[in-house]
C-alpha cells in the first residue's frame, strides 16, 4: 500500500494528469421517473455502488394541485368532486372521511340505511383499488398475466359501482348526510353473484402469482421493515400490518356501522416485500365477507340521506375523522369559522406516510429489488402530492 | 415567376453560399412531394397501425389509460401498443390529465426528445383547459400552451371508449396528412 502511495506521489511530482479514484467516483447516479414505465407520477434519485443502492432521494410533488387551498374557496358540498380526484380508483374512501368530518362539524345524523350503503360502496371500491394496484405490481415485476387478470376482474366491480353510482371511477357518492342515491333494483343478487365469482378467482390468483417460485424469490426476504422501524417511520395500512402490527381503523376506531360487522384484521409477521404484497390480497378476501354481511344486515327500506339546508354549515370549531382506505388511515382535519366554506382543510393520506419508508428500505438493497420494494409500499403518487 | 428565368436563378443560388441551404431545402421539398403521391399512402398506413405512446403519466387520467390497455378495452387491436418503451422510439404522447408547474418542463423535455413525426392527444378536461383545477395556483390552463395538440379527448376522466375514439380520430387525421 505504501508502495502505491509512493508511486502516486511520484507521478504527481512528474506533473502527469492522474487523479486518484475516490469513493464518490465509484457511485453512479440514476434518476427514476417521471418518464419511467413503473414509477408513475413520481421521481426518485438513487446512487448505486455496483449492484447496491447507497443513496435514495424521493422527489414528490409532480401532481401537486393545491387541493387544500382550493377547499377554502368552495363550500362543503362543492368540495366533494375535486377531493376525490387525488385517488380516483378509491374515490369512495377519500370522500368517506371528509363526509364524516363535515357531519361532525355540522352535527348531522346519517340514516341507518345510508350508513350501510356507504360502507358497501366503500368495500366495493377497496376491491377496485387493490386490483388496480395488483395489476401494476404484476406488470412492474414482468408478470403480464397478473396485469391482465386483475384488470379484467376490476371491470366487473366497476360495473357494479357504475350501476350503484352512475360513474365509472369518479363517483361523488358520499356526501355529508348520507349517500347520493339508493341502490338500484336487483343490486343485491348481482353483487352476491359477483362476490362468489371473485372468491373463486382469488384462489387462482394465489396459484399463479403468490405461489409462483419466481415471484417468491424476488420478494421473500427483500426490504425488511421490522416492527420497531415501522412504528418509528409512521407507516400505515397494509405496510404496517405486514410488519406484524394488527392495526385497522375499522377495528380501532369503528365509524358508522363497522362495529356491527364481524371481520378479522389480516396481518403477517415476515416484514418483507412478500408480506406487504400479500396483506392487500388477504384484505380483498376479508372484504368479500364484509360485503356479504352488509347486504344481509342492510335495512330493507328507509331514507338514505339526511335532509340538509342548501349550504350546510356548523358552528365554529374543528373536527378530525379518519377511515381505513386501500392504503391505510386516511384522515381529514377541518377547521370551520361558522361560514358555509371551510377555514382550513388538511388531508392526511396513507400514501405519503408509506413513501417516507422508501429511502429507508432502498438503501442497502440491490437495484434489481427496487421494483418489488417500491410498489409493495402501496403508494399512489397523486394522492401523496394532493 | 416566368419559366424562362428559372435557370439563371438556379446558377446564381449555387454561386451564393448563403442561398445554397435554401436551394437544398427546396430540393428536399420537391423530393417529398414526388414521393407523396406514390408512397405517401403506404408510409401513413404504416404509421397509423403502429402508434407507440410514451409512458409519461401527468395526473389521474392514467387510471383510465391503464384500463384502456386492459383486457376489456384492449387498445392494441387499434394499433396502439402498450406504453412500456423508450421515448426515443415513440411517436405518440397522451397527456393524461392535469399538467402542473413542476411537470410542464418535463413534459416539454419528453416531447423534444421524441423523433419526428410525433402526435399529441390531450386526454381529460384538465389537459384541455385546466378543468376542475382551473383556479388552482399550481396548474397550467391547458397543455396546448407548451406542446401542439392534435386531438382533444374530453371527459373527467374520459371513459376508455372515448380515448379509443380519440385515437381513431388521430388515425383519420394521419391518413390525410402529407408525409414529412
Amino acid at each position: 500500500m505504501d508502495n502505491l502511495e509512493q508511486k502516486f506521489n511520484e507521478t504527481i511530482k512528474m506533473g502527469l494528469d492522474i487523479v486518484k479514484e475516490t469513493e464518490e467516483d465509484r457511485l453512479m447516479t440514476l434518476s427514476v421517473g417521471p418518464q419511467h414505465p413503473g414509477s408513475g407520477h413520481f421521481r426518485f434519485t438513487i446512487k448505486v455502488d455496483g449492484d447496491y443502492i447507497v443513496y435514495c432521494d424521493p422527489d414528490p410533488g409532480y401532481v401537486h394541485r393545491g387541493e387544500e387551498k382550493m377547499c377554502e374557496y368552495r363550500n362543503f358540498i362543492q368540495n366533494i368532486p375535486h377531493l376525490e380526484r387525488p385517488i380516483i380508483h378509491d374515490s369512495t374512501n377519500i370522500t368517506y372521511s371528509y363526509s364524516l368530518a363535515v357531519e361532525e362539524l355540522a352535527n348531522i345524523q346519517v340514516p341507518l340505511r345510508g350508513q350501510y350503503i356507504r360502507a358497501l360502496a366503500s368495500e366495493l371500491n377497496r376491491q377496485v383499488y387493490t386490483l388496480y394496484w395488483l395489476a401494476i405490481y404484476g406488470i412492474f415485476l414482468g408478470h403480464s398475466t397478473m396485469f391482465m387478470w386483475p384488470m379484467g376482474d376490476r371491470e366487473l366491480f366497476i360495473d357494479l359501482l357504475e350501476a350503484l353510482t352512475g360513474a365509472r371511477v369518479t363517483h361523488a357518492f358520499n356526501i355529508p348526510g348520507g349517500v347520493r342515491n339508493d341502490v338500484p333494483e336487483g343490486f343485491k343478487d348481482r353483487c352476491l353473484r359477483q362476490v362468489a365469482y371473485f372468491e373463486k378467482r382469488l384462489t387462482e390468483y394465489e396459484d399463479i402469482f403468490y405461489n409462483n417460485p419466481l415471484f417468491r424469490q424476488r420478494t421473500e426476504g427483500v426490504g425488511i421493515l421490522t416492527k420497531d422501524n415501522a412504528i418509528k417511520l409512521g407507516v400505515t395500512g397494509s405496510v404496517l400490518r405486514a410488519s406484524g402490527i394488527p392495526f385497522d381503523v375499522r377495528k380501532a376506531e369503528p365509524y358508522d356501522i363497522y362495529n356491527e360487522i364481524d371481520f378479522k384484521i389480516q396481518y403477517m409477521k415476515t416484514c418483507d416485500s412478500f408480506a406487504r404484497s400479500t396483506v392487500p390480497f388477504l384484505d380483498m378476501k376479508e372484504s368479500c365477507h364484509i360485503i356479504r354481511q352488509l347486504l344481509d344486515k342492510m335495512p330493507k327500506s328507509g331514507e338514505v340521506r339526511a335532509k340538509l339546508q342548501p349550504n350546510p354549515k356548523g358552528p365554529p370549531g374543528e373536527s378530525y375523522k379518519r377511515v381505513e382506505s386501500g392504503r391505510g388511515a386516511l384522515g381529514y382535519y377541518i377547521v370551520s369559522d361558522g361560514t358555509p366554506k371551510p377555514y382550513r382543510v388538511k388531508i392526511s393520506v396513507g400514501s405519503f406516510r408509506n413513501m417516507l419508508a422508501l429511502p429507508f428500505l432502498l438503501i442497502g438493497s440491490k437495484l434489481a429489488d427496487m421494483p418489488s420494494i417500491y410498489w409493495s409500499l402501496n403508494y399512489w403518487p397523486v394522492e401523496a402530492d394532493r | 415567376m416566368r419559366s424562362g428565368d428559372r435557370d439563371s436563378i438556379m446558377i446564381k443560388d449555387l454561386v451564393n453560399p448563403t442561398n445554397f441551404n435554401i436551394l437544398v431545402g427546396k430540393l428536399g421539398d420537391a423530393l417529398t412531394r414526388a414521393l407523396d403521391q406514390p408512397l405517401g399512402y403506404a408510409i401513413n398506413w404504416g404509421r397509423i397501425w403502429s402508434l407507440w405512446p410514451v409512458h409519461l403519466e401527468t395526473a389521474c387520467c392514467s387510471v383510465e389509460f391503464g384500463a384502456a390497455s386492459g383486457p376489456r378495452y384492449d387498445v392494441e387491436r387499434f394499433g396502439i401498443i402498450e406504453a412500456f418503451g423508450s421515448l426515443r422510439q415513440c411517436d405518440l404522447i397522451v397527456v393524461q390529465g392535469t399538467v402542473t408547474r413542476k411537470m410542464a418542463p418535463r413534459l416539454r423535455m419528453v416531447y423534444d426528445q421524441m423523433p419526428d413525426p410525433k402526435y399529441v392527444i390531450a386526454m381529460g378536461a384538465c389537459a384541455i383547459t385546466g378543468g376542475l383545477y382551473i383556479d388552482s395556483y399550481n396548474v397550467l390552463p391547458g397543455v396546448d400552451g407548451i406542446i401542439p395538440v392534435d386531438v382533444y379527448v374530453p371527459g373527467c376522466p374520459p371513459r376508455p371508449e372515448t380515448l379509443i375514439q380519440g385515437t381513431m380520430l388521430l388515425q383519420e387525421k394521419i391518413k390525410r396528412l402529407k408525409i414529412r
